[in-house]
Parts: structure tokens; sequence; C-alpha cells
């Protein structure tokens, strides 16, 4: 923690220098209010990956899906184990119900209980449409690794509309295999939850945005429990995901997240 | 006296004909090599002509015939993004075909998806067919490599889940090592929002239509593509063919009128937009330009081939008036006319360039006749065919020859030959005769 403080004196952040003057006290009690600030760029991210997800999560969550032509909602059981396993389930609408997609480290499967049959998504498929909403496969896989694929860094760091926030700018790596040119996310200082991401194109034009909001406190992390997805070149369609609860450290274990149990999982 | 020289020169015209083919031969072995290097020329020529033109008939054949048709109606948002909502209603199909009798037209819809096998899955392009009309107006459905076509419902699966047969392109077949016979699974986003998912049996694998479908073409039954899409209310394509095709501005400016009135009187949503109709050059605009392009390039070598070839004729043309300068010295001191002479080593010529031609058109003939029976099999190297200009051709190539194109490489190897031959008679013209024949 100490560490922590000597680094953020060294860059001079916005914080020490309007509390320098302060006495240690201050800095003492403002660190039991704000623990996290004066954090890291590899916390924050670990913290961000981490966020919907802890060692293991089981969730419910349900996906409202507005388009120009139609609006539907989707209800979905999710299950995730580290970042490299995840399992959906559709349990509601009835046309849809049993439909599952499982994810074992860059793989994607979906179960279509209509015809019984196990159906690899292929990479070239990654960024089509998951399930019919805005999201892409890719976010179901690569989202859970901005650690690996990207470099971060802190891009602003104060208060934005009298909150204070950390900016984190993701640039992809070289080599890394996603869609995006840069992601840039907004973090709250205080409860280090994420409120807005914005997704760009290769070009830099800005693509999506993602709003998160709805935060509650759940395993000691603020969780916002709302996400809200705007396509910029569809301003009247959205999707949005709503978790009606989420619970972490289920036992999960890593054969739980099986093709088998892909087919078992209605 | 003018009149005099014409008529004396008239009357002297087979005497020097005669001599001129004489002289031809005097030296046979230079003569002979001489034909065969432009004859052969020609020949080149020829078979090139033959060889674009019978591309230029398969890439039209393929532009229309196959798939394409000559015309195509879509609405707007269709053409620019390929809109799955983009449809027009049945309704406009049946006032169309009674308005306009005398075309054949078939109604196409379209949708992305996922395709699974047991092992691989690509992402492919789903295109459904109405099989009776679209036997009417394409020959897509005659297309088939292997298998039997058939788009109706396929025997159960082994679980007893209903299925459909379907077609698919070659290349995704041999991608996804499918054999007439197989399952598919196909996964696709239906039109209210779920996941439309279906069994399907692989009844034939069409030969390449374009190189998308190729590579990611399934083809299904209107009814099958309605199961799986939840989409009822219309059709995304109208293709359309002409009997005649010379009707075609005619009959596109028809078609719009039209579709104009059904949208007044049958207003569509806005969010599809205006249909229209396009025709196959619209449509394919590479391959119109590609036959502007195939006409100048053919002229272009034709001129090259023959340009060199009659680099040959001047050789031997002015071997011989340099061989014979003694003689034709001797010839304008008796008294022959300068023109004369002119017109006898032209003659020369003529005959070299006339047989040549002869020769080499006969060759020619054969040659095209040859490969216009057999084709040139390319299905060695290239076992799936060759793209060209964003055609699928199939690996073996038709050769079609043009009488016309036969006549005018003729005369162009003959208008150069000539005009080589200038140079040597030329020469004869300005020879003194006193220095000649020292």
């Amino acid at each position: 923690m100490v560490q922590s403080i000597l680094r953020c004196k060294n860059d001079s952040c916005l914080f020490v220098r309007c509390v320098s003057s302060f006495s240690i006290l201050l800095i003492l009690l403002s660190l039991v209010a704000f623990p996290a600030r004066a954090i890291e760029v590899d916390e924050l991210i670990r913290h961000i990956d981490a966020l919907w997800r802890g060692e293991t999560s089981q969730a419910n969550m349900t996906m409202t899906v507005k388009t120009r032509r139609y609006a539907r909602a989707m209800t979905m059981e999710a299950w995730s184990r580290g970042k490299e396993y995840s399992l959906v389930v559709i349990r509601d609408p009835i046309k849809d119900r049993g439909i599952a997609t499982l994810k074992v480290e860059d793989n994607i499967w979906n179960y279509l209980p209509k015809i019984n049959r196990v159906t690899k998504v292929p990479s070239s498929m990654m960024s089509g449409s998951w399930m019919g909403s805005h999201f892409t496969n890719d976010d179901l896989v690569k989202e859970s690794s901005f650690e690996d694929d990207y470099d971060a860094s802190i891009s602003f760091e104060g208060a934005r509309d009298a909150l204070p926030i950390y900016e984190l700018t993701f640039i992809p790596k070289p080599d890394a295999p996603v869609v995006w040119g840069k992601v840039v996310m907004m973090i709250e200082q205080q409860t280090l939850a994420p409120f807005k991401a914005l997704y760009y194109d290769e070009e830099g034009l800005l693509v999506r945005t993602m709003i998160m909001d709805q935060p509650q406190q759940i395993g000691g992390r603020t969780i916002p429990m709302r996400m809200s997805l705007q396509p910029e070149d569809k301003p009247d369609e959205s999707t949005v995901i709503v978790y009606n609860n989420i619970a972490f450290g289920v036992p999960l274990e890593a054969a739980f997240f099986s093709l088998q149990n892909l087919k078992r999982s209605r | 006296m003018k009149h005099d020289n014409l008529s004396s020169t008239v009357s002297r015209l087979p005497m020097l004909l005669f001599i001129a083919w004489r002289n031809v031969w005097r030296n046979p072995i230079r003569s002979i090599l001489t034909i065969s290097a432009l004859a052969g020329g020609l020949v080149m020529v020829i078979f090139y002509a033959a060889m674009m033109d019978g591309m230029v008939r398969q890439m039209i054949f393929q532009a229309t015939a196959i798939s394409t048709g000559h015309l195509q109606v879509h609405r707007q948002a269709y053409i620019d993004d390929q809109d799955l909502y983009a449809t027009l209603p049945w309704s406009y199909m049946e006032k169309i075909a009674q308005d306009f009798p005398e075309i054949a037209l078939a109604p196409r819809l379209y949708a992305a998806g996922l395709a699974s096998s047991a092992n691989t899955s690509n992402g492919v392009m789903i295109r459904a067919v109405d099989p009776t009309r679209e036997a009417q107006a394409t020959k897509m459905l005659d297309q088939v490599r292997n298998g039997e076509l058939d788009l109706g419902l396929a025997d159960a699966s082994k679980e007893g889940f209903p299925r459909y047969n379907l077609v698919i392109g070659a290349q995704l077949a041999k991608n996804m090592e499918l054999l007439p016979g197989s399952e598919l699974v196909l996964v696709t986003q239906a039109a209210d929002g779920s996941i439309g998912n279906a069994l399907f049996r692989i009844s034939a694998i069409l030969k390449p239509l374009d190189p998308n479908f190729d590579r990611m073409g399934v083809l299904m039954s209107i009814e099958a593509y309605q199961q799986l899409m939840y989409l009822q209310d219309g059709f995304h394509e109208l293709v359309i063919r002409l009997d005649d095709v010379n009707q075609l501005e005619q009959v596109q400016a028809g078609l719009d009128q039209a579709l104009q009135q059904l949208v007044s009187e049958q207003p569509l949503d806005e969010l599809g937009g205006t249909p229209q109709a396009r025709n196959w050059r619209q449509l394919v605009p590479m391959i119109a330009d590609m036959l502007e392009i195939s006409k100048s390039i053919v002229l272009i070598v034709g001129f090259i081939i023959i340009g060199l070839a009659s680099m040959g004729m001047l050789n031997t043309m002015l071997m011989a008036v340099h061989e014979r300068s003694h003689e034709f010295g001797i010839l304008l001191a008796i008294g022959m006319k300068r023109r004369w002479l002119l017109l006898m080593v032209l003659f020369e010529s003529f005959f070299l360039a006339l047989v040549s031609a002869l020769a080499g058109a006969l060759l020619g003939l054969a040659v095209v006749g040859y490969f216009e029976q057999h084709g040139i099999d390319l299905s060695g190297t290239l076992p799936d065919g060759y793209d060209w200009g964003g055609i699928i051709f199939e690996p073996v190539m038709q050769v079609h020859l043009e009488i016309i194109d036969l006549f005018s490489a003729c005369a162009l190897m003959i208008i150069i030959t000539m005009l080589s031959s200038l140079i040597p008679s030329w020469r004869t013209v300005r020879l003194k005769p006193a220095e000649v024949m020292r």
C-alpha cells in the first residue's frame, strides 16, 4: 500500500497534489474510504476482467434485444470458471429454450435442442452476432481477456462531471486476434465499477457504446447489474443485459464445461 | 495521255501478275519459309481470337443464363446491405407475371447462416429458389456436378427429425468434406429474432455458379427457407430471363414503370426502400467491361504477332530486290516503266501474303475445329476451374471462332505485309540503271 502511495506521488497524480499540504491523517482516512485510489493499471485490468466472473460464478440474466424490426427478451442462465470456461443456456422464450453456448478457451459451441446437435462456431464467425443480439461471439470469448490481448494505459485520471474516474485505453497487441482498433473504458474511482466503454474500429471510428449501471455490492465488489450496448450505425437499436442475480465462488469443476454436459444442460 | 497510261498498265496487268507469280517461286525455299512464318503467325492470331471469343461467350452465358438472368428486381435496402427484411410481397410477382407474359421470372430469397457438419463449421450464404420457376428462368439447377438435384423433403434423420434436401457449392463441399447424402446443420438468425436451426440432407453438389456461391453457397427450396427463417411474406430477388435480349432496355423501363405503379397501389414499408430493375450489365459490370477489353486485346495481340511475322516478309523481299537489282536495271534500260516495276514487286509481296493467308486460314480452321470439338482441357492443372474477372470457368476451355474474325485476321495480315513491302518496292523505283548495271 505504501508503495502504491509513493508511486502515486512520483506520478504527481491529482489526488496527491490536492492533499499534499494536508496531514497524513487525512490521507489515511481517505485510504480507508477509497481503498483503491492509488491503483496500478495491471491491477485495474485484472479487476475488470474478473468483475462479472470471480473464480467461479453463476448468474441469471435477461437480455433484451431491440432492433428496427422486432424487440425480444431472453432469459438466460450462465456459469463461468476462470476466464477459460463459460456456459450460457437460454431458459426463455420457449422457442429458443435449451439453446446453449459453451466456451472453452478460444472455442465456442452451440447446442441446439430442437435438432439435438452441437455445432462449433468457426473463428470466421467470431464477429457475428451472438444469439441475435448486438453482442458478438467474440465478445463472449475475447472480452474476457483484456489482460492478454490489449496494451492498457490510464489515459485520464480525475474528475469528470464531478465524478472521480479512471479512463483506461486499450490498444490491441500487434498479433492479438481482436476486432477492435481501440477500446476506452471509464471506471468510477470510488467503487472501481466500470460505467462506460467505447469501442472503436481500426480507422478510429466509434462503433458502439456500452453503458453499465445499476451497481450492486456482491461479494465485496461493486458490480454493474445492467449493460446496455448501443451500436453507433443503428441509433434505434440496442441490446440490454440485466443480471437478475449473480453468485460467486460456486463450486464448479472444469468437467462441468464439457460437450456432454452441454447436451444435458437443458 | 493519262487515259492512255492507265489502259496500257491495265492491259499489261496479266503479264505483270504472271511474272510476279513466277518470281515468287524463283527461290522456293525462301518463299516457303516466309509463307510458313506468316501463316504460323496467322494461325496464332486466329486461335487466340477463337479462345477469347470462347471465353467471352462462356462469360456471357455464365453471367446471364446460369444464375444472374437478364434482369433482376430488388429493393434498395437489399441492394445496399442485403437487408433480410427488404422483401417484395408475393402479390408483386403475380402482378408482374400477369403484365409481362413474355418473360420468364423466378423469385429468390437469401440469408446468412452457419453450416455445420459433424466435424466442421462454415459461414454460408443461404439461397432459396422455387424449383419450377427457377428452371424456366435460369439453368442454375442444371449445374449439378454430382448427386441428384432434389430440393424436396428428405427422409428423416436417425432420431426422427424432419429434414429437407439442399444443394451446395463445390468448394464448400470440399472444404467441409461433404458428399451427396451427408447431413448438414444450418443455424441462422430467423426474421423474428429467434435462433433458426434445422437439419438438412445434401442431395447434390453444384458446379461453380459464381465464386461466392462456390465457396459458401447453400441452395434450398423457398418452402424450407420459410420454415427455417420465419420469413413468409415476400422475396428478395426476382430473376428475369428474356427470350429476345434485344428488348432488354425496353423491358427494364417497362418493369420500373410497373413497379412504380405497384408501389403506389400497394405501399411497401419505408425501411426497405423502393424496388428497381437492373440489367445484367449493371449487376455484373465487370463482365460488360471485360467484353470491351477482350476485343481490344485480340486486336493488339494480332498486330504484334503479325507485325513480327511481317519482318520475315520484309527481309525476303529486300533480299529478292537486292539480288535482282542488276536484272531490274536491264529492264529499266530497255524501257520498262518504273511504276510497272513497282507494281510487279508489290504483286510478289501480295502473292506471298495471299498464299500465307490461305495456308494460315486453313490451318487455323483445322486447329480451331479440333479444339471446338474437344475443348482445351486444363483439368490436370486446374481441377476446380479458374476464376477470371469474378467468374468461375470450367476447367475445360471452350473455343469458338466467328467467321468474321477469321476474315479480319487475314485482312489484317495482308494489310500489314503489304505496308511493309512498300520499303523494298520503293527501292526498285529509285534504282539507277546505269549504276546497278555496272
